[in-house]
């Protein structure tokens, strides 16, 4: 419906002015108008703390035992058989479950406590560490899911199953746009320690049963930024900017034969690529960045494709308005080698994470972007397969994994919820997946129960029917 | 603006005046605010008001209060409620988040409570009945659209420009734009059945049964690659090309209702009934490590559930998975049982992910078929050949074991494909420490591939014989112990999910040498490894059966040691062959010394293996040239007859298992939480299953069509109209229960429900019906007020103007630049693709992208990869096959845009396009732009839009003139060649243009 109103504007504007092009529309919308374009009536809800999300996944599930959730006990029980007791029957993936013993391993790398806040943080993070005061800790989220395809796509569309809209595809849908230029959902993905790590899947994106429109854009490494963005070879600007004269031309012709207010949507579309030509390479153009900011996220950040460079590019995506930057990092499933592959993944992801953190503090935009860190689930606190002096492996553990948010709208320096001696269940402080998305769109102004989209006779929220926000963490 | 345009759209569906009715103007407002907690769901109820039932809304509530007197709204609980100032006391409540209603619903339900408040079955199913229409001329669907505006105050549109109206209907019955050709003929012939000529020639086009099957693949999530995190390939392409066949046979919808869901059980199924199959075997599969084989079966079962209920009853039965149905009169033990018809497939969760998982079928295509049989033909007389040389062959044979007695010693045993040996000479003894390693370079033995162990052992206890691969137990390799006492086999590529462990059912004999042997032949089923002590079968346990993962094994073979384990005791004549050997063979293999003393023993003394292995050493090279080359030639023929065999597509199909499973309400939805046990049966809200239908796949799918079933006629006449119109008569086309929307025009949901099934579900009937009514050939064009009186034209008061699918809009550039290769069926193909994309989100080698003819096949014939479908067709809101998807839903985005202008396939056909109006487009610019214009939209320009491409084309020559490089550069995009003859710069301006046209908005719009 949202397209008629847009419509509506434009003609108004294209009747009444003369001769002026709808590439000048933009400029001359009134203030509020130019800065959200869609959304729904009524949201936010209420006064957002964060305008922004830059969700930095982990996919693969990081071992929380390695990173954030210190579990010192561990080392007396080393090697011993995790009990009964703890285990309760509760299940295992097939991958472990016919193991012949499950033997607890600690982590082999010591952990420290950093700042005011005195946050645990293995020496793998140490840049991590240093921005711990500006963090929140969720140390007991637990999640339904024990295998990557629904547990991924749980955290990203509050479903295991497929087909359900993801987080961003929600909130752009809700909120709507701070930009023109741009997509208002846009996704990079790096690899891996490997070079490869767990395959992801379109529909962690994707816009499920709403409107296509609100897909999450890929930006991407090889080739083209954004699929098709660059004219081919021997197509000038200028070629391109006669071209479109051209087609607006053919189009308002059209538009004057159907009067179908498509007609005037399909030319803003064309438009809005037109400035994407030009807003894309600027926004990926980092010749203006100091060697300071390059300093700040490592040298990986002058490589497209690294995690590093998404990084940096997140901030610039910030800065001009993307609503919602989903990051992916592929590689933290250690089922094996994890002393070989976790550390190299810490390594990549570490100084860049942290330089995200402190560059937005900097610019003054932590306060009203939300970022958030995490995987699908934990790991094991036994070992999977063989458990040697030197090397050991982790299987899925759904029951508690660490996640942490900072930023718009989230206390910073605090931790919540505790996992028990064994990091195998949840002691206190316990969150849902459902409870950390309920608190991400509250972060944004959104009640999560009454964002809704219609489908299949069912009003269909990103929460299902579940989730609470976080009181405690909410700023 | 926003609020005013949903006012009015919702009033075209609801009442004028007067008369309310509870299904048009109650059901929805009391459903969509009331019945999540006051509906059909038992255990959600709030209290002990039910109001999706007249009873129960009547009932006493007890203290005097009723929740709807009728008559009397002020007496009713309900109204009192709905009206109440006290927000604590108001429902829906406040608490919840729930708004008030409007005044326009407690209005309606006012008066309608006035009224009595009389009940009504739901609509969609009470079973339609033809409306009355007069025996005039006027085609009935007009009679019921005129009926409606004439009420409404609105004129129906005149009819389409001629052109307009040609490419309308080519587009909408085969997916493609006219031809010049085609619009010259209709546009010269006056004749007052000319249209409907056209309409008989489109139905009757092979293009029709491909147009058709496109939305059919979307409703059954038909896909190239199982789906899931791996995402691997399989074969369904002779399912797809079974839908096109059957669309343009224009086989009867209740026929390929009950091929599609029960060809198997029909009575001596054909193979073209048993491919139908495939449609419930489009759902995604796993094949994700780790994952409980039962928790992702069940999945698939309420897949096939809940599409089956979406494709033909448009119901949202899914919703009564974990739960009783909120809205709608089904329970969730309704979904359980309708489940229960589908879940005796003898299949697993966890599937193969490099190829089709059982059950499937070979699907040979009619001349493979054709050239199987002369193969297999070709192979018995060859065989027969070498047969009849017998007698031949045992006088060889004879004079030969003659001469061996006289003979230096012969030793012989099998080494075809042997590739590795360790005789073990001298000391055999193996002391637990010790182990014999070699063969490191020896070939690798993956997964699929067959293999024999064998070797000469004198255990003391426990231990390895043989092994290559990690040294650990749960390691991953090949190992070949004596545990427990008896022989074991691992074959693992991951300990605990993937691999092959299988063992001797009997412990075999301590301290005393024997012959051990171990066969496999590849086919990834542990049932079909055989374990030999001295040449013998020996029962086999199968203790893990998962070997369908490609094994990565390296390093040395490891004699007397492996997993961990050293051997006690002798072992010798260790050997490894990659070959599955024969029963017979492996009987020779115990049988030591030189085959002069088998020779030397009377023949009738001889046992079989000695028999044996004298004809196999005798055949080896030494019998008559004659009869090893009628040998060879037996071998040759059969190995080409296996290996065209291999390449045969096969298809996976539905079966049904012997014994069918016991199915369970699940609590929760949950697989590891049964509840109680359920039979296959309908759902109790629909009409009964007749009792003279089997209880079985079979009988529901002739439940589906019966002419008792209030829905499966309407939901599928809905889809077509959907197809034609843009949008359903029923929008909600996948829910036509209480949460959907009522019908716009119920009288011609149900006129045509009726037409269609006393046609003999005849399909093409249906549709030529609905394209011959003046409401379809309405011209599309629209006033500012219509528009805002009526925006998604749901009154029919014109013709449908609507973008065209993705499919189309690739296809119809194919075919105007003359690129599109038109072929039906085959193996689905690869065109042009930006580079990286399978790769960045799956690693693996990626996209291979496929050269010629398979970079312009019409657009269902692309490969379809699940997590990362085309971006072609997503962009442009292609359903993406993960669930069952039956609404067309369209969007208009800048990624659109740039697809159109940059993507390879538009820029090369745009290419191609130019060169055809240069050479076929007549001497003029002016010609050749209206000729261009022709290909593309099926008509000239009008002189304004003339003369816009005439000045682009004017503007892009001087450009490209200034700078010709880049009009060479310009014209690089694409496979095929650029026509020399054109001078470039002229090309690459005219190109500029073509590429234009193919983005216009009336290139990709159907107006």
């Amino acid at each position: 419906m949202d397209h008629r109103l847009e419509w509506t504007r434009r003609h108004f504007f294209s009747r009444s002015g003369t001769g002026l092009g709808v590439a000048a529309l933009a400029s001359l919308l009134p203030g509020e108008l130019q800065a959200r374009t869609g959304g729904m009536p009524g949201i936010p809800h209420f006064a957002p703390k964060a305008k922004r999300v830059i969700y930095l996944f982990q996919s693969g599930g990081p071992s929380q035992m390695e990173t954030f959730d210190y579990k010192p006990r561990l080392t007396e029980f080393q090697g011993t058989n995790l009990p009964e007791s703890v285990r309760m029957g509760q299940r295992l993936t097939s991958m472990s479950a016919s193991q012949s013993s499950f033997p607890v391993v600690p982590s082999r790398y010591s952990f420290a406590q950093h700042g005011k806040s005195g946050a645990w943080v293995s020496e793998l993070l140490p840049h991590t560490a240093k921005v711990a005061d500006d963090l929140c800790f969720l140390k007991a989220v637990h999640t339904e899911a024990i295998n990557h395809d629904p547990a991924v796509t749980f955290l990203q569309t509050g479903s295991q199953v497929a087909g359900r809209p993801s987080m961003g595809s929600w909130v752009v849908y809700g909120l709507g746009a701070e930009t023109e230029d741009l997509p208002a959902f846009v996704v990079m993905i790096s690899p891996g320690s490997g070079g490869t790590g767990q395959p992801l899947y379109d529909r962690l994106w994707g816009n499920g049963f709403l409107p296509s429109k609100f897909q999450g854009v890929k930006f991407r490494s090889v080739g083209d930024p954004v699929l098709f963005l660059t004219d081919p070879p021997g197509f000038s600007k200028e070629n391109r900017r006669e071209y479109l004269d051209a087609l607006n031309q053919m189009n308002e012709a059209a538009f004057a034969e159907s009067g179908d207010p498509e007609v005037m949507t399909r030319i803003a579309q064309y438009e809005m690529a037109f400035r994407m030509q030009s807003s894309v390479p600027e926004l990926t153009d980092l010749s203006k960045e100091s060697d300071s900011v390059f300093a700040m996220y490592g040298d990986e950040s002058r490589k497209p494709g690294s995690y590093a460079y998404n990084c940096l590019l997140a901030r610039r995506l910030a800065e001009r308005g993307v609503r919602f930057i989903q990051l992916y990092h592929r590689d933290w499933d250690h089922h094996a080698n994890l002393p070989k592959g976790l550390p190299k993944m810490c390594q990549q992801t570490d100084q860049p994470t942290a330089a995200l953190i402190a560059d937005l503090k900097q610019r003054g935009m932590l306060d009203d972007t939300l970022v958030v860190w995490g995987g699908e689930f934990g790991r094991t606190v036994y070992c999977q397969g063989r458990l040697t002096k030197d090397d050991y492996g982790r299987d899925h553990h759904p029951r508690c994994f660490t996640i942490w948010m900072a930023g718009g709208g989230i206390k910073s320096g605090m931790t919540l919820g505790e996992t028990d001696d064994y990091c195998y269940n949840i002691v206190s402080g316990g969150v849902h997946v459902h409870d950390v998305q309920a608190t991400i769109l509250h972060c944004l102004g959104v009640d999560h129960t009454r964002l809704t989209y219609r489908f299949q006779g069912r009003y269909f929220r990103l929460t299902d029917v579940h989730g609470n926000r976080i009181k405690e963490i909410l700023a | 603006m926003l609020r005013l345009l949903f006012f009015v759209a919702a009033c075209i569906l609801s009442a004028l005046a007067g008369d309310v009715e509870f299904n048009r103007d109650i059901r929805p407002v009391l459903s969509d605010r009331c019945f999540a907690c006051h509906g059909p769901d038992a255990a959600n109820r709030k209290s002990k008001l039910r109001l999706d039932q007249e009873q129960g809304a009547k009932a006493d509530l007890g203290k005097g209060r009723f929740g709807i007197v009728p008559g009397s709204p002020e007496r009713s609980e309900v109204f009192k409620r709905i009206t109440s100032s006290n927000k604590a006391l108001r429902m829906p409540p406040a608490y919840a988040g729930h708004d008030k209603l409007g005044e326009r619903e407690i209005k309606l339900i006012r008066e309608w409570i006035e009224q009595g408040a009389p009940y009504q079955q739901h609509w969609s199913l009470i079973p339609p009945k033809r409306p009355p229409t007069q025996p005039t001329d006027v085609h009935p669907i007009d009679q019921m659209v005129r009926v409606r505006l004439e009420r409404e105050g609105l004129h129906p549109a005149p009819e389409a420009e001629r052109h307009t109206l040609l490419r309308r209907v080519t587009l909408d019955l085969t997916g493609l734009q006219p031809s010049p050709a085609e619009v010259d003929a209709f546009l010269a012939d006056r004749s007052p059945g000319a249209y409907e000529k056209v309409v008989d020639r489109l139905l009757a086009s092979p293009r029709f049964g491909e147009r058709m099957a496109i939305r059919w693949l979307e409703a059954a999530r038909y896909s190239d690659t199982n789906g899931y995190q791996t995402d691997g390939p399989r074969d369904m392409w002779r399912w797809r090309d079974w839908v096109i066949d059957a669309y343009n046979r224009n086989m009867p919808f209740d026929q390929f209702t009950i091929e599609q869901l029960a060809g198997d059980l029909l009575p001596h199924p054909t193979l073209s009934q048993r491919i139908a199959t495939g449609f419930h075997r489009n759902h995604r599969t796993s094949a994700e490590g780790g994952i409980v084989d039962e928790e992702f079966r069940l999945e698939y079962v309420a897949d096939r559930t809940e599409t089956t209920a979406t494709v033909w009853l448009g119901s949202t039965l899914g919703c009564a998975r974990c739960h009783d149905h909120k809205y709608d009169p089904f329970t969730q033990k309704d979904f359980y049982s309708l489940s229960a018809f589908f879940n005796n497939v003898p299949e697993k969760g966890f599937v193969y992910n490099f190829g089709n998982e059982e059950p499937f079928i070979k699907a040979p295509l009619p001349e493979q078929a054709k050239r199987l049989a002369e193969l297999d033909a070709r192979a018995a007389s060859a065989k027969q050949a070498a047969d009849s040389q017998e007698q031949l062959l045992e006088k060889a044979q004879a004079k030969w074991e003659r001469g061996l007695a006289r003979a230096k010693p012969l030793e012989w045993s099998v080494t075809t494909a042997q590739i590795f040996e360790e005789p073990v000479a001298g000391d055999t003894h193996f002391d637990g420490r010790r182990v014999i390693e070699g063969g490191k370079e020896s070939p690798k033995i993956d997964y699929r591939d067959p293999f024999t162990f064998s070797a000469w052992i004198k255990p003391q206890g426990d231990g390895a014989i043989l092994s290559r691969g990690e040294d650990y137990f749960e390691g991953h390799g090949h190992y070949l112990y004596v545990l427990n006492g008896r022989i074991r086999l691992h074959h693992v590529f991951r300990w605990t999910d993937l691999g092959m462990r299988v063992e001797s059912a009997e412990p075999i004999a301590m301290n005393q040498w024997q012959h051990i042997a171990v066969t496999y032949d590849g086919s990834m089923k542990a049932s079909h490894v055989k374990i030999y002590v001295n040449g013998e079968i020996q029962p086999l346990k199968i203790l893990f059966d998962q070997g369908i993962w490609p094994l990565d094994v390296k390093g040395p073979w490891r004699v007397g040691a492996g997993g961990g384990k050293f051997f006690n005791g002798d072992i010798r004549g260790v050997r490894v062959y990659k070959k599955e050997l024969t029963p017979a063979e492996v009987a020779t293999l115990p049988l030591e010394g030189p085959v002069n003393s088998i020779a030397a023993k009377p023949a009738a003394s001889r046992t079989q293996a000695e028999k044996d292995k004298l004809r196999f050493c005798f055949l080896d090279g030494r019998a008559p040239r004659k009869i090893l080359k009628a040998r060879a030639a037996w071998s040759a023929a059969q190995a080409e007859r296996d290996q065209y065999y291999s390449g045969i597509p096969t298809v996976m199909v539905m079966e049904e298992m012997p014994r069918p499973r016991v199915t369970h309400v699940l609590r929760r939805g949950a697989y590891d939480n049964p509840g109680e046990a359920v039979e296959a049966r309908t759902p109790a809200a629909l009409p009964p299953m007749p009792d003279s239908l089997p209880h079985n796949r079979l009988g529901l799918a002739r439940w589906l069509v019966d002419k008792s079933n209030p829905l499966t006629a309407r939901v599928n006449v809905n889809r077509y109209w959907q197809m034609l119109f843009g949008v359903g008569l029923v929008k909600t086309v996948e829910d036509f229960g209480s949460q959907g929307e009522w019908p716009v025009y119920p009288e011609i949901l149900d006129w045509l429900a009726v037409e269609y099934m006393e046609s003999g579900w005849d399909t093409k009937h249906i549709l030529k019906t609905i394209v011959m009514s003046g409401t379809y050939r309405q011209a599309s064009r629209v006033t500012p007020e219509a528009l805002q009186r009526d925006p998604e034209n749901r009154l029919l008061a014109r013709g449908p103007r609507v973008r065209l699918s993705p499919e189309m809009i690739r296809d119809q550039t194919l075919a105007s630049s003359g690129l599109l290769v038109e072929k039906v069926g085959g193996p689905s193909v690869k065109p042009y693709q930006p580079p990286g994309l399978w790769q960045e989100l799956q690693g693996g080698k990626g996209y291979e992208q496929d050269h010629g003819e398979g970079l312009y096949r019409r657009s269902l014939y692309t490969y379809w990869k699940r997590t990362v479908a085309p971006p072609m067709m997503i962009n442009f809101d292609a359903a993406t096959r993960e669930t069952c998807v039956v609404r067309e839903t369209r969007t208009n985005t800048p990624l659109q845009a740039l697809n159109l202008m940059n993507g390879v396939t538009y820029l090369e056909a745009a290419r191609k396009l130019a060169e055809r109006m240069m050479l076929e487009g007549g001497g003029s610019a002016a010609t050749r732009l209206a000729y261009g214009m022709t290909l593309v939209v099926a008509r000239p320009p009008s002189p304004k839009e003339a003369a816009i491409l005439a000045a682009a084309l004017e503007r892009f020559r001087a450009g490209f003139r200034t700078r010709p490089a880049q009009a060479v550069e310009y014209l690089k995009q694409g496979e095929s060649p650029r026509d020399g003859r054109l001078e470039p710069e002229e090309l690459a301006a005219y190109t500029g243009v073509a590429n234009l046209m193919l983005n216009l908005d009336q290139a990709v719009t159907k107006d």
